[in-house]
């Protein structure tokens, strides 16, 4: 009993730390979404206007797509660029590097670069395709509503599939050089190879990134601010830069936090249901 | 989104300390625009030799991203003493009590444009010092007109002859009249709003009590301004441009009109000097006057400013008329300061001209939401997604929950 008490001594400071950093902020949402500006009590009427408000839909559908599509192509391209930088080639150290750059550019950076080469009058990639005649004019992809949403998520993916990459590839460093030969002994092809030893072997890792870039994605905001601000017309509207806008340009403090409190609960909900299906079983980890 | 709000505020805090914690006594922090810096160095030194005893120190904002950082030291009670903000963002401070009256450094009113004043007033008080005011104009390409046929000197004045002319200039790769359609909402309100003025609509009443964005006044106006692009004669890159963005197709030729201020005139002047410039009224409907919204800068000091009373005395120092002339980028909001040397360049003359035409846009405490209900129906007609009576119909039902 001494012993315990001693030991919550020892972690007070960091606990006090933790506690003004996370679960004040929390708290004071949660406060917040059920106060007026003048921060009087108004009940639910926050969460009544906020989800009467014609974007709030939009916006989650969006932000379904927004993340289930950046997910699945980042750790597919992941994995691939990891097992192709795992083979023995001429000039490996360096095409890893260079498949680091667009994790590393700042977030802002590359936005911006991209609103650029995308731009409908001004932009290279419209230049590239009229240029020798593969389009007859200028596709509008920030301006066309079928596009806008898979460019944002190709961009994304090109931002983070580097990462997903780096992480698998230090987990294929670690499988033990006797399964290949195993393998190899049994006849198994490159395929198999990946399939039954580098795949199993990498599981874990894989669960773990994805549980990551779920949460990334989630509350992302750069990419898409940085270019179409969540327009036009709402088409790239995510729930967090809907939450952005309202505190911050509509001045809107208590419905801004009742959406982040919707919208934490539901990411809380996601999150829970991944690790318990995925993540805590040990058998299947391994 | 946790992480998110943890980090801004910590971004903040760590921004306010940097910015703020220096201020002493007899201290006078200004934020300023960075476009503002030259010049309020200047008129600093001057207030400095005026008055011994006060110190001001200058830190210069840019504009991306200002509401959001003044509505954050606003809030925070770590403001500085004195800041530049739009005229139309004054009166959300001042119901929010986040800014004091500067009734006693503002005087001799009757020598300010009213609609400046106007601006400024919330509950029979003044809650900014109007410096700076603007409008826009049509900025055109006098080397284009002639091209094809038309004459600059005798522009186009009714929307009818001014879509007429947008067609005709509307030819090899090059569009006629550019408009806006993305970019920050505020820039499609400059442009699109004055024109539902000039009919008698708008988006809400001038009280705020009455949505008029369905109105058939304002849905002709949309029609007007959303038909340009319709019709081929704005590019095709119109739903991602914003003011600087055609600027920029103007600058490079491809646009031959644009509606702005006086403030691009420079650059294209200085990034292009092939281009014959030409500025033109703003077009009005057969039989109406024509309509711009009046912009610009004033200056507040916040309630948690440290120094208020030193405060006061620099805004009363920048109120002066002949300070006024020196501090504006643009035109100043006193009257007797126009008559300064610096405003008699005769490519500024309309931009003066339609000074007496300018409106302040509606005060409402959700307009920001109300502009921007208004603006994804633009979008929404721009893309093809919705007819004009649609847009604006479901514009109308999202703005009157607003109201």
């Amino acid at each position: 009993m001494q012993k315990q008490s001693t030991g919550y001594l020892f972690i007070l400071p960091a606990l006090m730390v933790l506690g003004m950093l996370i679960a004040y902020p929390v708290a004071y949402t949660g406060l917040l979404s059920v106060t007026d500006n003048a921060g009087n009590f108004v009940g639910l009427e926050n969460f009544r206007r906020v989800l009467a408000a014609r974007a709030t839909p939009i916006a989650f559908w969006n932000t379904l797509w927004w993340v289930l599509g950046s997910i699945i192509f980042q750790v597919l391209f992941g994995v691939m660029a990891a097992i192709l930088l795992n083979q023995n080639f001429r000039g490996r150290a360096i095409v890893r590097s260079v498949t680091l750059v667009p994790w590393v550019v700042p977030g802002i950076v590359a936005a911006t670069t991209w609103a650029w080469m995308l731009h409908t009058e001004f932009g290279i990639i419209n230049y590239m395709l009229t240029a020798p005649g593969l389009i007859d004019k200028p596709i509008g992809w920030l301006t066309n509503g079928n596009t806008v949403m898979p460019v944002m998520i190709a961009i994304n993916i090109w931002k983070m599939f580097p990462f997903v990459a780096i992480m698998v590839l230090a987990g294929l460093q670690s499988i033990p050089n006797d399964l290949y030969e195993a393998a190899r002994i049994d006849g198994a092809s490159f395929w198999e190879e990946v399939w039954y030893v580098m795949l199993p072997q990498v599981r874990s890792v894989i669960v773990a990134i994805t549980l990551l870039l779920v949460i990334w994605a989630l509350n992302h905001i750069t990419i898409i601010y940085a270019i179409t601000r969540g327009g036009p017309a709402n088409k790239t509207l995510i729930t967090p830069i809907q939450i952005f806008r309202t505190a911050f340009d509509g001045m809107q403090f208590g419905q801004a936090a009742a959406l982040s409190v919707m919208f934490f609960g539901v990411a809380i909900v996601i999150v829970f249901i991944y690790i318990r299906t995925l993540a805590s079983n040990p058998e299947e980890a391994r | 989104m946790k992480t998110m709000t943890i980090k801004l505020a910590m971004a903040a805090t760590a921004s306010f300390l940097a910015m703020s914690a220096s201020a002493w006594a007899g201290q006078v922090v200004w934020w300023t625009p960075n476009f503002n810096e030259a010049r309020a160095r200047q008129l600093v030194e001057t207030f400095q030799a005026a008055n011994p005893g006060v110190t001001v120190k200058l830190e210069t904002t840019t504009t991306d991203g200002l509401p959001q950082r003044i509505l954050t030291a606003l809030q925070s009670g770590a403001a500085p003493d004195v800041i530049d903000v739009q005229h139309a963002w004054v009166n959300g401070y001042a119901q929010n009590k986040l800014v004091v009256p500067l009734d006693e450094a503002v005087t001799e009113r009757e020598d300010y444009i009213p609609a400046a004043l106007q601006y400024n007033t919330w509950n029979g008080k003044l809650w900014g010092a109007p410096y700076r005011i603007e409008t826009h104009a049509i900025i055109i390409n006098r080397g284009d007109f002639k091209a094809v046929g038309l004459d600059p000197d005798k522009p186009p004045q009714t929307w009818e002859a001014f879509a007429d002319a947008a067609k005709k200039l509307t030819v090899n790769g090059k569009s006629g009249f550019a408009i806006t359609g993305g970019g920050e909402v505020g820039n499609t309100i400059f442009r699109s709003l004055p024109f539902m003025w000039m009919l008698g609509g708008g988006i809400i009443s001038d009280d705020g009590k009455k949505v008029l964005v369905d109105s058939p006044e304002s849905e002709k106006a949309v029609t007007f301004y959303t038909d340009f692009f319709k019709n081929h004669l704005s590019p095709s890159s119109t739903l991602e441009n914003d003011g600087t963005a055609n600027r920029r197709l103007f600058i490079a030729e491809k646009v031959s009109m644009y509606q702005s201020g006086q403030f691009d005139i420079q650059s294209i002047r200085k990034e292009n000097p092939k281009i014959d410039i030409g500025v033109i009224p703003v077009p009005h409907p057969e039989g109406a006057k024509t309509a711009v919204i009046l912009g610009g800068w004033s200056l507040v000091v916040p309630s948690s400013a440290k120094n208020p009373d030193e405060a006061k005395k620099l805004v009363a120092f920048l109120s002066k008329s002949e300070n006024q002339a020196i501090l504006t980028d643009t035109f100043p909001a006193r009257i007797s300061a126009m008559n300064a040397e610096r405003f008699n360049d005769p490519i500024l003359k309309v931009f003066k001209d339609m000074l007496p035409f300018g409106r302040p846009v509606p005060a409402h405490p959700n307009w920001v939401q109300i502009s921007q209900a208004y603006f994804d129906g633009i979008q929404r007609i721009l893309l093809g997604d919705e007819s004009v009576k649609d847009a604006m119909d479901g514009a109308a039902s999202e703005i009157e929950g607003l109201l």
